[in-house]
């Protein structure tokens, strides 16, 4: 015999629950879904998102701990077997960069030089914010990190985040103590980027598989595979030079990018204070006036004058 | 009247049992697991979750529950809000457990929970799609789908076992 109680009742085969509840249920997540959408957003909801992952980064922080340990064992031992074989290379390695490091030096004074010279105006470089990846939040939907700092660290939406090997994407959601990284492989990432041999220009258009696609390049680009691929900050959303990957063409014959970044797991990302260069009309300068202009308009005073 | 207040009484542990393991299962969802070089392969823990209690004690799996839990599944996957509230929902309205019997049957159950995140995962696949304006992804879910239904019956099995004993425990007390 069915006994109703408030939204449910217990029927002759289980729980019911009053379909009006459930129809109601639906049409609430719709709602949600439709104006939750990454390209149009409401801003209540991103704040709810952002006071969310403040409240569960330092949960999701602890329960990350002991996983990060175990995932960094593997490499450990590897390292530990491999040990007598990478320390001859790093030897080697360590040999050729001291003369890269001259190289550099020498470039680096006359690059100094030249932007003397030249009186260029170059962004001042800003301390990098460090943080943990505290919860990896790549489905199908979406390929995002959440990190473990936040607007009290100097984080803003939109600096750049890498790791040791390059380029993972930039902030987007930035909460009090965490923010969400927006992965290059996002679908809705987009950051101009350039061959660093010919410069070449296009467009990295995240599509939420490993490896982003070239898009928007000229008809006959010069491009081949290996090319190593840098941020041209063209778009005046990422600093120009950060290094993304390498350019590889896929089995269909399009140019996609094998992310530097991905050599290694997102544990410590760095963020980088990146301010893009401020749009004329924020603040704009009165231009100054002509010498005639300025003698006819006070021949002109003069006459109409007292 | 004392019949009441021993039934709250044993309500609260279930209830707090409950919190918890969905809480645990949404943190152990997000928390990053992936080997390098390998493709993720964490189940839905929280699905898992929901499902046992739905049949374990009905009436706490509430459409208003169900909606919750996507909706925090959504929120620490940094995914569209009402994705997986709405594949949820929808799922468990149409295929979910209405009573504990052949709880403990393990057969039975397994396949209860595979029709069920088959549901579940094509209503998140549709969904998701349609919120992000592009056909998402089907591998990551289909990945996703098929680690939870292997998942499930280690767990289910525990369930169905637990559930045989305080049947048999009930019996031999009502004898």
């Amino acid at each position: 015999m069915a006994q109703r109680r408030s939204g449910r009742w217990q029927a002759d085969d289980g729980v019911r629950f009053a379909p009006a509840l459930t129809v109601a249920c639906i049409v609430i997540a719709i709602v949600l879904a439709f104006l939750d959408r990454p390209d149009a957003r409401v801003q209540p909801l991103a704040d709810l998102r952002a006071a969310f992952n403040d409240f569960a980064a330092p949960v999701l922080e602890l329960a990350a701990r002991p996983l990060r340990g175990a995932a960094n064992t593997g490499p450990w031992w590897r390292s530990q077997l491999e040990l007598a074989e990478e320390n001859r290379q790093l030897r080697l390695q360590v040999s050729e960069l001291r003369a890269w490091r001259d190289v550099a030096l020498s470039l680096q004074e006359r690059n100094a030089r030249y932007r003397e010279a030249l009186n260029l105006q170059a962004p001042a470089g800003a301390e990098r914010i460090t943080a943990w990846a505290v919860a990896d939040r790549s489905n199908a939907f979406v390929r995002s990190q959440l990190v473990g700092a936040g607007a009290e660290s100097g984080v803003r939406p939109g600096y750049p985040a890498v790791n040791v090997y390059g380029l993972i994407g930039r902030t987007v959601d930035v909460g009090r103590t965490s923010s969400r990284v927006l992965l290059l492989t996002d679908l809705n990432s987009r950051v101009a980027v350039m061959a660093d041999r010919s410069n070449a220009r296009a467009l990295l258009l995240g599509d939420n598989t490993s490896y982003p696609r070239l898009d928007f390049l000229s008809r006959d680009p010069d491009l081949v595979e290996g090319d190593r691929i840098v941020t041209t900050g063209d778009d005046n959303v990422l600093p120009r030079g950060l290094p993304v990957g390498q350019a590889f063409l896929d089995r269909d014959g399009r140019w996609r990018v094998a992310l530097y970044s991905d050599a290694a797991p997102l544990d410590l990302v760095w963020i980088w204070p990146f301010e893009p260069v401020a749009d004329p009309d924020v603040d704009p300068v009165p231009l100054p006036v002509p010498v005639d202009v300025q003698a006819g308009a006070l021949a002109e005073d003069g006459e109409t004058g007292p | 009247m004392m019949g009441a207040a021993r039934d709250r009484e044993a309500l609260w542990p279930s209830v707090t049992a409950f919190v918890l393991t969905l809480a645990l299962s949404l943190v152990l969802y997000s928390a990053p697991s992936s080997v390098r070089g390998l493709p993720d392969l964490t189940p839905s823990w929280p699905l898992i979750v929901l499902f046992i209690w739905s049949v374990r004690r009905p009436w706490f799996v509430s459409p208003p529950v169900i909606l919750i839990a996507g909706l925090l599944q959504d929120l620490i996957s940094g995914g569209v809000m009402g994705v997986w509230a709405l594949a949820y929902v929808t799922a468990f309205a149409i295929a979910r457990p209405r009573s504990e019997e052949g709880a403990a049957d393990i057969g039975p159950l397994i396949v209860r929970f595979a029709v069920l995140s088959v549901i579940v995962f094509c209503f998140a696949w549709g969904a998701g799609s349609a919120a992000i304006g592009a056909l998402a992804g089907a591998a990551p879910l289909i990945t996703e789908a098929i680690m939870t239904i292997l998942v499930f019956p280690v767990l289910g099995w525990l369930f169905a076992r637990r559930k045989g004993r305080s049947a048999m425990f009930n019996s031999g007390r009502g004898g």
